[in-house]
């Protein structure tokens, strides 16, 4: 379902992805790991048609990125980094606005947008503006706005972060029931203990190269220590200033 | 003490980025015109009364509201700082610098204070709408907007919402209401008067014709490129909303000439929509791309106007018409950026 060979990307003199082939098979649920400006978001990008790849080619969900690109948007779902919401549009608009663009009919978007206000906890703040939204609400919009056309394929960059643990839970076992209809979904998060629970395949990457690919029950060890010990140990840190007032 | 000055310094540099943001007015096509009218200041006094008026809802703003409340209560101020900071931001206000300098520079205390007092005045009307706002936001008459029955209908609806956050609308709207109370007013008044007033009204909200994704942010532009739509649907459904918002302001004047001197403005300002997005802030007078395109847009919109309005209606599609393949052209190209 997803499938890109020799991916880069260059900004300048920088490469922020370095040629990475990623296979992700339908229903398949890839958890794409890896610190802060490692490359995730922009393969993300690249994968969603975001972004042009300096070099390499990509299929999604049957269409080539690069060539299919109308196809692509109507077969995919992507909760992407900046969410992509408008300023002037409220939480509820936002999804009712996106329905009629998929092909859904009236009907069809009032019921599946009040399901999904519903389950992502969004009802109270449905007619909130965007910008007067929290990031947590703002995360939840742009996550149902993901759903609300049932894509083949969804791309999420970083759901977890900042949503409360209660949706948390809702949206994990909402992918969980959408792979297990064979959705295939492409996530990157930086909260191992839900990633554990959820993925079926983990991918990590560092400095734009890919360091680690497989299903994720062949992990030799606890993601967490499997992480630190591929992508990045944490620094022991000497601020000796820090408390030093109260000793 | 000497956090109170960081804190004022800070302060400043806001309000000083705040005012440069009115720089944006000097590409405005209707205070261009106004500047060309000063040759006869007469009639220009009026259009440039109206344009102070309006500017005087941003200028009016307290500095203090630029440090956001939770920050402000969190640092450790005593109540004499907290005190000394109100005292001191006062001062900071363009308002009062304009004030000081009415009374000192044109010697005119009186004037001087009632500018003072309007600009006042002014500021509470502000804080009393951000406060009813904020204590019912179902009282924002943009949250009303009906969107437009197609199955683009809430892009309209949010894109005339965004025309709607700009003063030029306000501005075009004053003119089309001093222009319809006019008309009422002075039933055997000089026909072509109208059309003076509606293309004043179309220039009036033509620079914004410039923009049309100034303030879709770029996260809302990230939205446009993941939406399975043909850029021409999305530039369409941009025109359809700033058509929408001009024609119950031409209505009662001119509004066929005024719909095609509308969409002579857009099919000129596409190309500067387009290819060279620029962010606008909200609340202020859009800021063109250059003068040489408003120029070349007032050319265009008056000449659609005019001719219109002279020679036959139907020179309308004549706009239209160019209105459609300027949309076709960029929406390919608008593609293509995505």
């Amino acid at each position: 379902m997803i499938s890109c060979r020799n991916l880069s990307r260059t900004f300048g003199d920088f490469k922020a992805v370095d040629n990475i082939t990623i296979e992700v098979e339908q229903g398949g649920i890839c958890a794409f790991l890896g610190p802060n400006g490692a490359g995730k978001s922009t393969t993300v990008k690249m994968l969603t048609g975001l972004l042009q790849p300096s070099t390499g080619e990509a299929i999604v969900a049957g269409y080539n990125v690069a060539r299919q690109p109308m196809e692509l948007r109507r077969a995919i779902g992507v909760l992407p980094e900046d969410l992509g919401l408008f300023d002037s549009l409220t939480v509820e608009e936002h999804l009712l606005m996106s329905g009629p663009i998929y092909g859904l009919t009236s009907a069809e978007t009032k019921s599946r947008t009040s399901q999904l206000l519903e389950a992502l906890g969004l009802l109270h703040g449905r007619h909130t503006f965007a910008n007067q939204c929290s990031h947590g609400m703002r995360k939840k919009t742009a996550l149902a706005m993901a759903l609300l056309h049932d894509p083949k394929v969804l791309f999420l960059d970083e759901p977890f972060e900042g949503i409360d643990p209660v949706t948390a839970k809702t949206i994990r076992d909402l992918l969980t029931l959408l792979a297990s209809r064979g959705v295939t979904i492409f996530l990157t998060s930086h909260i191992l203990t839900i990633v554990e629970k959820l993925a079926t395949q983990i991918d990590m990457i560092r400095a734009g190269k890919i360091v680690w690919t497989s299903a994720a029950d062949e992990l030799p060890q606890s993601l967490e220590d499997h992480y630190f010990e591929l992508v990045e140990a944490p620094p022991v840190l000497e601020l000796e200033w820090l408390g030093s007032n109260r000793s | 003490m000497a956090g109170l000055k960081q804190i004022l310094a800070a302060l400043s540099r806001a309000v000083w980025r705040e005012l440069r943001s009115l720089n944006s007015l000097t590409a405005n096509n209707f205070f261009l015109v106004c500047m060309l009218l000063m040759l006869q200041p007469q009639s220009a006094f009026f259009l440039l009364l109206l344009l102070g008026v309006l500017l005087l809802f941003p200028l009016s703003s307290d500095p203090m509201s630029k440090i956001p409340a939770s920050r402000l209560s969190l640092w450790p101020l005593t109540r004499g700082q907290l005190i000394l900071l109100r005292i001191a931001s006062f001062w900071l206000s363009p308002v009062v610098w304009i004030a000081a300098a009415i009374v000192l520079w044109a010697a005119r205390p009186l004037m001087g204070f009632q500018f003072f007092l309007v600009a006042a005045a002014f500021h509470v009307l502000s804080i009393a709408v951000s406060t009813l706002l904020a204590r019912a936001p179902n009282a924002n008459l943009l949250l009303h907007l009906p969107p437009v029955p197609t199955y683009l209908g809430r892009l309209v609806q949010k894109n005339m919402r965004e025309v709607l956050n700009m003063l030029d609308a306000y501005l075009a709207a004053v003119m089309a209401i001093c222009g319809t109370i006019y008309r009422i007013t002075k039933p055997g008044a000089d026909p072509d008067a109208f059309l003076g007033i509606t293309i004043l009204t179309v220039i009036a909200l033509s620079t914004y014709a410039q923009c049309l994704f100034a303030l879709d942010s770029g996260s809302g532009f990230t939205r446009y490129k993941l939406m399975p739509l043909a850029g021409w649907r999305i530039v369409a459904a941009k025109d359809a909303a700033y058509l929408l918002v001009l024609f119950p302001l031409v209505l009662p004047l001119a509004p066929v000439a005024g719909m095609a001197a509308g969409m002579a403005a857009l099919a000129v300002g596409h190309h500067a929509s387009v290819l060279h997005r620029r962010p606008q802030p909200r609340w202020r007078f859009t800021g063109g791309a250059n003068i040489e395109t408003g120029v070349l847009q007032v050319f265009c919109l008056v000449s659609a106007g005019v001719t219109t309005y002279r020679t036959a209606w139907y020179f309308v599609f004549l706009s239209a018409a160019a209105l459609a393949g300027s949309i076709w052209y960029y929406g390919r190209r608008l593609d293509r950026m995505r």
